[in-house]
C-alpha cells in the first residue's frame, strides 16, 4: 500500500471490555428500504466478531435498528446510500477492505478517522463515535484536528451516555423557529416571576440550566434530568425550567432565613444581636415586600388605561385560573385572550426595550 | 405592618401563568408576537438555539478537556455548586468545574495529566512485556 505508514503497532492487544455473553444468533436486519423508516437508525462499522455483538446488542437495546459495516469502504458506502443516521459508530481500526490491516492515508489517521473525516465533509452535522477501546483515555488517541470534537468511546459503559448526549444535540438542531421561541419566552416569564430570587440570573441561564441538568441526567434517571424520548423536547425542557426556577426560589428563601440566624452574636451577657441590627438599610423582608409590592403596582400602572388587561392582571395575580377570571369579570374567550396576548406582548416589549406603555394595540 | 399580603407569590403566579400561555400559542401566534415586540422572530429563534449550543458545547470541552489529560470523570457525576458545576477526576481525585454564563472550564485537573493514568500506562505496558 502507497500510503503505508510506520503507525507502529504500540498498542495494546485489543481485549474487549468486556467478554461476549452466549447469546442467541441476532436476527437478520431489516431490508435497507426499511432502515430510515425506523425511528432511530445507527450505522456501525466494526469488523472485530466480539465487540461487533457487543456495541451491536448496546444499540438495540437503545432502540437503534443497526445498519452494519465490516470496513471502511464499505461502511462510506453504506452512508452514502442510507444516510442520515442518527448516529454513525465507527471503530478506530477497522480495516480498509476486509481482510486487510491497518492501512494509513495519512498522519494522524486510521482507516476508522479517514471515514469519521470523510463523513464529516459530506454532513457536517452528522452525530458520530469512535471507538478507540485500545487505549486508556481520550488524550492517548492519535486523530486529525477535524475530529478533536468528535466524541470517543473509550469505555464501553459510557455508549448510553455519548448515545444521549447525541440525541440532545440532535433534537436541539431539529427545533423549528416557533419551538425556540416558545422556550425562549417561557424562560424569560418564568425568570421574571422569580423577581430578586432570579439573583441577576436571565432567561439563558435557566434555559441553559435545563439543557445541562438533562445532559447530565442522560444516563440515569437518579441524576440530572433525564429525558424520556415519548416526551417532546419542548415539554421535557419546559418541564426541567419549572422545577429549576421553583428550587432556585426554595432555595433564595432558605438562605435569607438562615442568613440572619447564623449571623447572631452573643455578648458577654448571653444577650443575642444581630449586626443587620446596626445597618441602617439592610435587606429586610418589609424592604422586600415593598420591592415586591413596587414591581406589582409597576405592572399594574402599565396598564392602568386598558381596562379588560388590568381585570386578567388582577385575576392572575390573585392566582385565578383562566375560566374563573372569564366568568368574575364577565370576559368572553376572545377578550381574555387578546388582554393576554397584550400583556405578554408588552411586558416582553419593555424586556427589549421598548416604549409602549399604555400604547399597546388593542 | 398590617400589610401580610405577599407581593413576590403573587407576582410569581402572574409570570408563570403567562410563561404557560405562552405555550399554547400556535406557531403563527408566537411568530406574529415576537415581531410586535420588535424583534425578528427568526433571529430570536436562532439566538436561543445559539444559546443551548453553548451549554452543550461547554460541558463537551470540559470534558474533553479533562479526559485528554488522562483524568477519568463519570460524566453523570457533575453537580450543581456555587461556582457552576463541579466534577472530579476518578482516579485521582483532582477537580474540574464550568460554567455556561462564562464558558470557563477550571480545576486542578487541568492543571496536570492524571497521574493515576500514568500508573495505569506504566502498569499496562508492563504486562504487555511479560
Amino acid at each position: 500500500m502507497a500510503h503505508l505508514l510506520s503507525f507502529t503497532d504500540t498498542r495494546p492487544p485489543r481485549v474487549p471490555p468486556v467478554p461476549p455473553p452466549a447469546l442467541p444468533p441476532e436476527p437478520s436486519l431489516p431490508p435497507t428500504e426499511s432502515i430510515n423508516a425506523c425511528r432511530k437508525s445507527a450505522l456501525l462499522v466494526e469488523n472485530d466478531e466480539s465487540l461487533l455483538h457487543i456495541l451491536r446488542r448496546s444499540l438495540a437495546d437503545e432502540g437503534y435498528a443497526v445498519r452494519i459495516a465490516a470496513n471502511s469502504e464499505e461502511g462510506l458506502r453504506l452512508y452514502r446510500d442510507l444516510a442520515p443516521f442518527n448516529v454513525v459508530l465507527i471503530d478506530y481500526f477497522v480495516p480498509q477492505r476486509n481482510g486487510v490491516g491497518i492501512d494509513l492515508c495519512a498522519p494522524l489517521q486510521t482507516n476508522g478517522t479517514a471515514l469519521a473525516t470523510a463523513i464529516r465533509e459530506i454532513n457536517p452535522s452528522q452525530g458520530m463515535i469512535i471507538a478507540a477501546f485500545a487505549y486508556a483515555n481520550a488524550g492517548e488517541v492519535p486523530r486529525p484536528l477535524e475530529l478533536m470534537h468528535t466524541p470517543l468511546l473509550i469505555e464501553i459503559f459510557k455508549l448510553q451516555s455519548l448515545l444521549a448526549k447525541i440525541e440532545v444535540d440532535r433534537a436541539i438542531e431539529t427545533l423549528t423557529s416557533s419551538e425556540l421561541l416558545r422556550l425562549q419566552q417561557f424562560a424569560e416569564f418564568r425568570v421574571r416571576g422569580l423577581g430578586r430570587a432570579a439573583r441577576g440570573r436571565s432567561w439563558e441561564d435557566l434555559l441553559q440550566e435545563a439543557e445541562l441538568r438533562t445532559l447530565i441526567g442522560a444516563e440515569a434517571t437518579g441524576k440530572g434530568r433525564h429525558w424520556n424520548k415519548n416526551v417532546d423536547f419542548v415539554l421535557h425542557l419546559t418541564g426541567a425550567m419549572q422545577s429549576i426556577s421553583n428550587c432556585w426560589k426554595r432555595q433564595f428563601k432558605e438562605k435569607e432565613a438562615c442568613f440572619v440566624s447564623e449571623l447572631l452574636i452573643q455578648d458577654a451577657e448571653g444577650q443575642e444581636h444581630s449586626p443587620l441590627d446596626k445597618v441602617a438599610s439592610g435587606h429586610t423582608a418589609a424592604d422586600q415586600r415593598l420591592i415586591e409590592k413596587d414591581e406589582e403596582d409597576r405592572v399594574l400602572t402599565i396598564f392602568k388605561d386598558d381596562h379588560e388587561a388590568t381585570q386578567v392582571l388582577h385575576g392572575l395575580l390573585d392566582g385565578l385560573k383562566k375560566n374563573e377570571i372569564k366568568s368574575k369579570y364577565g370576559l368572553d374567550e376572545k377578550q381574555y385572550v387578546a388582554a393576554v396576548k397584550r400583556i405578554r406582548v408588552t411586558l416582553l416589549g419593555r424586556r427589549n426595550g421598548g416604549e409602549r406603555d399604555g400604547k399597546h394595540d388593542r | 405592618m398590617t400589610d401580610k399580603k405577599d407581593y413576590g407569590d403573587h407576582l410569581e403566579k402572574l409570570m408563570n401563568q403567562l410563561a404557560d400561555s405562552v405555550l399554547g400559542l400556535s406557531d403563527d401566534v408566537i411568530c406574529a408576537e415576537t415581531s410586535d415586540v420588535g424583534a425578528d422572530p427568526e433571529q430570536e429563534a436562532e439566538r436561543t438555539r445559539l444559546v443551548l449550543r453553548q451549554a452543550s458545547k461547554t460541558l463537551d470541552n470540559a470534558n474533553e478537556r479533562v479526559s485528554n489529560l488522562g483524568h477519568t470523570i463519570n460524566s453523570n457525576d457533575w453537580v450543581r455548586g456555587k461556582w457552576g458545576y463541579r466534577n472530579r477526576c476518578i482516579d485521582c481525585g483532582s477537580f474540574v468545574s464550568f460554567t455556561t454564563t462564562t464558558g470557563d472550564v477550571q480545576g486542578d485537573a487541568l492543571e496536570r495529566l492524571c497521574p493515576e493514568s500514568n500508573q495505569n500506562e506504566i502498569r499496562r505496558l508492563a504486562a504487555s512485556r511479560e
